[in-house]
């Protein structure tokens, strides 16, 4: 038998645009709108909903920001109940929604954790036993006959996760608690959790940190606006699931992008209209950043970033760079890209008159100005004897040598002694790396072609280790 | 509704905890708190005693102290209880938005420390009544009945002025009116007995002081008190209340209860989500 069933769950919120709070209101609009209410507009915040887990399972649940996951996670603690279907859960469920435990603020933390106990049916005694054990992992030891409402919030947090995990419950719910805290103590979370896993105990996590739902759960269930998209193993969903978040941005990066070709034509025709040699009008610059803040606003990023450096266009125009593309080994479009992928820069031209000898350039920044690497026709030992009319210039990358984050091209043309610029586009094309199967994480670029050899004192060679490029 | 009281009996601890807990922030610091929470009844007592018997001293009423402080502290009881039962839902946000527990525990927590305040007052009430030679007698042992009727009629009005502030919010305004009209409305500081028994309103001959028994169950609730402790205004000592009239006091204060919990859980799914 599961120990958590959940049968075709639905649960709809009323976005209440009419309802009255207050006995006061309530007689005012009897006399107002009598005869005109309106149905309360409805929220589907889950829909048909249903899976069951079996003791000692963990269960991981993704989805974007607003999917629903939170609201299921207290579907299941009965805080809130199903519009419609059936939840049916056996044993103590102890629960860390938001980052919290249901703490009285004018109690000591003593006191709370006997009342977290009492609330979910254990003795003094049984709570006195663990006191002093719950004190130390919070590591709360100097605070704990402080008022909560003294703690900062991690304070209130390490509480918390103690709390609720030292309860002994049948059922742990963590709603992204790796979230808060320290590295040593969400380290220290991340164990306990796996130590319970080992007891027997099922847990239900949700978590934006997919590498943690990978190592950590047996199985994810993935919600979207709602409705359950995926059921199954944690590699196989969250595959699925980073696969869809990236054909999403991929679709808002296209659509930023050809936002960005207008703006590349009204930004030349400032600068004919005698702003040559300077950097671009602010309302550019402004239109770019929104774009930018646009793509960037998007709950659904895995990544953290700021704003990157601002970009800026000068150059006198001769030769003009209509347009910088990212193509996949396949040749199509992108502006997502995986670590270690082959990638060809395609820079896109219009030269007005006849040039000799230019001098194409093009570089890679990351969000937070730092400039990653960069190659010209000129240092490369390309000579170009001459442009005129539209072309293409290619910059062919067997292997992307660029870690997780965000990134901008810088791109462009100017004479050989770099006297002239024709187009210089600073930091105007935006894209993200992923690291898809490459494991790398630690510095600033990854090196291909590496592999590890063990030499041992005494023993013969090993293999030799696998090159993930 | 047996369901929902054996899961209320489960959690008997987390209620037992939440008692202690409010009876604790109430005495928290204070070695006098307790004292200092006979000080309200003590203090009417002694300005209604001003009242009637020097400023008003038509109203006779021999041993007026006593007539009126085992009145007061029953009222007490349940006027403290109905007001700070109003925030106990709306009030408990942090608890009740990250862990299931029966809701009805927190109301319920309510009036149960507040019925411990009126335990603790009540040794006074008797030195009062030694004080002034009214005799105890065995029908003393009435008092557990009644406080138990009180203790059901109370909780069932917590249950529905808790769960009402969670979608009104101005449930604490109109109780506070609503119960200084109760106060005057119960004989508390006047004997039933001044009631008339019919009155003409508006050309509608009334039987006032029978309206006020069938219509105010805290009146027969007080005058139950009065009658075991006190006895009469016209001096006849304490004597056990009649029995039809006793159990009617009693069925009414558990149809109030039953009422009140009915009331209280059509809605108590939806506290996580209102508040």
């Amino acid at each position: 038998m599961p120990i958590i069933q959940v049968e075709c769950v639905s649960k709809y919120f009323a976005l209440r645009k009419d309802k009255s709070r207050s006995f006061q209101e309530a007689v005012l609009s009897f006399f107002h709108s009598h005869g005109h209410r309106r149905a309360p507009e409805l929220y589907g915040a889950l829909q048909n909903i249903s899976f069951s887990v079996e003791a000692g399972e963990m269960l991981g649940i993704i989805g974007t920001n607003g999917s629903g996951k939170s609201t299921l996670l207290k579907l299941l603690t009965r805080i809130i109940e199903p519009t419609s279907g059936k939840i049916t859960v056996k044993g103590r469920v102890s629960a860390l929604l938001e980052l919290g435990a249901g703490f009285h603020p004018e109690l000591t933390g003593r006191e709370n954790i006997y009342l977290y106990g009492s609330v979910l049916g254990l003795k003094q005694a049984q709570m006195e036993n663990r006191m002093s054990e719950i004190i130390k992992f919070a590591e709360l030891e100097r605070f704990i006959d402080v008022p909560v409402k003294f703690y900062s919030s991690g304070m209130y947090v390490r509480l918390a996760f103690a709390v609720a995990t030292s309860v002994q419950p049948d059922i742990l719910l963590v709603d992204e608690v790796l979230a808060v805290g320290d590295r040593g103590f969400q380290e220290k979370c991340l164990e306990r959790i796996s130590e319970m896993r080992k007891q027997g105990i099922t847990i239900v996590l949700i978590s934006h940190d997919l590498d943690a739902i990978r190592r950590m759960c047996s199985r994810v269930i993935w919600i979207d606006q709602g409705v359950m998209q995926a059921d199954g193993s944690a590699e196989l969903v969250t595959t699925e699931y980073l696969a869809r978040v990236h054909d999403y941005e991929e679709v808002k990066a296209q659509a930023a992008h050809l936002t960005q070709r207008t703006a590349l034509i009204e930004s030349a025709a400032a600068l004919r209209q005698g702003n040559i040699q300077k950097p671009t009008s602010d309302t550019l610059h402004q239109d770019e950043q929104s774009v930018i803040a646009a793509c960037q606003a998007d709950e659904a990023t895995v990544m953290s970033e700021a704003a990157g450096p601002p970009s800026k266009r000068w150059g006198s125009l001769e030769a003009e760079i209509t347009d910088v593309l990212l193509l996949d080994k396949d040749g199509r479009e992108r502006h997502h890209l995986l670590t270690g992928e082959p990638v060809t820069v395609v820079i896109r031209y219009t030269a007005h008159e006849h040039i000799c000898q230019p001098v194409f350039g093009i570089s890679f920044f990351r969000s937070d100005g730092m400039h990653m690497c960069g190659s010209n026709t000129s240092t490369a030992g390309i000579p170009i004897e001459a442009i005129e009319g539209a072309g293409e210039m290619e910059y062919r990358i067997a292997n992307l040598p660029l870690l997780e984050g965000s990134y901008t091209i810088t791109a462009a043309i100017h004479n050989e002694d770099e006297s002239q610029v024709y187009d210089y586009q600073q930091c105007y094309y935006p894209f993200k790396v992923y690291l898809g199967s490459v494991k790398e994480r630690y510095g600033q670029v990854y090196i291909v072609g590496t592999s590890w050899h063990h030499h041992a004192a005494t023993a013969k060679t090993l293999e030799p280790g696998q090159d993930a490029g | 509704m047996l369901a929902r009281f054996r899961e209320l009996y489960a959690y008997r601890e987390l209620l037992q905890n939440l008692v202690l807990r409010d009876l604790k922030v109430r005495y928290k610091n204070s070695v006098l708190g307790f004292l200092w929470s006979l000080l309200n009844p003590l203090l009417l007592m002694l300005v209604f005693t001003t009242v009637f018997t020097v400023m008003l001293p038509n109203m006779t009423v021999p041993k007026f102290p006593v007539f009126v402080l085992c009145a007061l502290l029953p009222w007490n009881f349940f006027n403290t209880s109905v007001i700070g039962s109003v925030n106990s839902i709306s009030g408990n946000g942090h608890l009740i938005k990250k862990v299931y527990f029966p809701r009805e525990v927190l109301p319920i927590s309510v009036v149960l420390s507040n019925f411990v305040n009126l335990l603790l007052a009540f040794p006074v009430l008797i030195l009062f009544i030694i004080l002034f030679k009214i005799p105890l007698t065995i029908w003393i042992i009435y008092i557990p009945l009644i406080m138990i009727a009180e203790i059901f009629f109370t909780t069932g009005i917590a249950l529905i002025v808790s769960s009402s502030n969670v979608f009104y919010r101005d449930t604490g305004i109109i109780m506070e009116v609503i119960m200084q009209a109760w106060f005057f409305l119960t004989p508390v500081v006047y004997p039933l007995e001044v009631l008339p028994e019919w009155r003409t309103v508006l050309g509608l001959a009334v039987p006032v002081r029978r309206l006020t028994y069938i219509l105010n169950p805290m009146a027969s609730i007080i005058a139950s008190y009065r009658s075991v402790l006190y006895g009469y205004v016209n001096g006849s000592p304490p004597a056990p209340p009649a029995p039809d009239f006793f159990l009617r006091t009693i069925v009414t204060a558990l149809l109030v209860f039953i009422f009140g919990y009915w009331f209280f859980n059509r809605r108590s799914h939806q506290f996580g989500e209102e508040i």
